[in-house]
């Protein structure tokens, strides 16, 4: 350690780590510098010492008085309302008591009379054929529909495919009146030629 | 001194839940401290016992709010100390802008009476000690005569611990300088 008047003065207050008081002292056995300084620290406290305490020159104290004090309730309340930490946990306590009366408190569910077990079969039983008629109707009525529809879809694939035979009818009668004219004139233009010569 | 300190915060249990005389027990532990300690700041014992008085009264009111029984003595000295500064600004006009204002004849020095050191030394610390700035003056009482560790005092005035350092140090070296030799001549 190299000589630190930084290091000397906590040390001479006690201010310094075990280890760093050590290092010091080993380092005071040998720089008489130092040693110097502490001892002139020393001289400093003592003397500064020398002004000692004085008593005060009359004691301090309060007395009671009950008309000055707040109630044991009112000093409760102010104690409660001081601290954030009991009154965080009075309101947690409070919500907590509020669940458990609102889970108190909520009517239960009417408890309905449990039928015999000779009408419970019936009722299954008739339950069962309302469902089964039930199927059946609604697979009926879906097959309707179904066959509704598919001859919807033929009657219109066979009206789609009479137009288009038409169509193509119409159009082999249109080229074959074209045709018939064009060899007419063909035929008439040969006569002539004929006659010509 | 573990046993005291156990003691002391069973007082201010007490106290905090409004029984008055745990309070003036307290009280009675630690106003001789606490006068010294103003004593030496303001440098009047009128004013000194009067601010020790408030000091108390004040500490007794917001001892609810003291969160950890074991930080009573700083928590006391730091009271102190503003309630001494509020004094310096209300006496500030009368002084010309003078913060602290104490009287070097005053400053706790027990001249004569039953001391045993000589008078010479005596009126030597009161000499030096009128030397330092308000500051460093406070920062001597604290450590030397009150003996606070360095975070103490740091938590009783407010300021970084290297502040509190570097006040004691700068005093400690005019201090020296004023006392040493004294010592060495009277030896």
């Amino acid at each position: 350690m190299s000589c630190s008047p930084q290091d000397l003065r906590d040390y001479f207050f006690n201010e310094l780590l075990e280890s760093d008081r050590r290092s010091v002292d080993i380092h005071l056995r040998s720089c008489q510098n130092c040693r110097e300084e502490v001892e002139r620290l020393r001289a400093t406290e003592a003397a500064l010492l020398a002004a000692r305490d004085e008593e005060p020159p009359q004691r301090i104290a309060f007395i009671s008085d009950k008309v000055f004090e707040p109630s044991a309730l009112r000093r409760w309340w102010r104690d409660f309302w001081g601290s954030a930490a009991r009154l965080g946990f009075a309101s947690a306590a409070m919500l907590s008591a509020a669940i458990v009366f609102a889970a108190l408190t909520r009517p239960a569910p009417l408890a309905l009379p449990s039928p015999p077990r000779a009408e419970l079969a019936r009722i299954e039983a008739e339950f069962s054929a309302r469902l089964q008629q039930a199927v059946k109707a609604a697979v009926s009525e879906s097959e309707a529909r179904q066959a509704a529809r598919t001859d919807q879809v033929l009657a219109a694939a066979e009206r789609r495919y009479r137009l288009e035979r038409e169509a193509i009818l119409l159009a082999a009668s249109e080229d074959h009146e074209l045709m018939r004219k064009r060899y007419g004139r063909m035929v008439l233009a040969s006569m002539e030629r004929r006659d010509e010569k | 001194m573990i046993f005291r300190a156990v003691e002391d915060a069973d007082l201010i249990r007490k106290a905090a839940r409004g029984d008055v005389e745990a309070y003036n027990l307290l009280i009675s532990r630690w106003e001789k401290r606490v006068f010294n300690y103003l004593l030496r700041i303001v440098g009047n014992r009128e004013d000194a016992l009067d601010l020790s008085q408030d000091v108390f009264l004040k500490a007794y009111q917001n001892l609810r709010k003291l969160e950890d029984p074991e930080r009573f003595v700083p928590w006391l000295f730091r009271i102190a100390h503003n309630e001494a500064y509020s004094l310096f600004r209300k006496r500030k006009p009368e002084s010309e802008g003078e913060t602290v204002p104490p009287d070097a004849s005053h400053m706790g020095v027990s001249v004569g009476g039953s001391s045993v050191f000589p008078l010479e030394l005596s009126l030597a610390v009161a000499r030096a000690l009128d030397r330092l700035s308000p500051d460093q003056r406070e920062a001597v009482v604290l450590k030397i005569y009150q003996g606070f560790k360095f975070e103490e005092i740091a938590e009783i005035l407010s300021c970084p611990i290297s502040t509190v350092k570097s006040r004691l140090y700068t005093a400690l070296d005019l201090l020296k300088g004023d006392l040493a030799p004294v010592k060495s001549r009277g030896a």
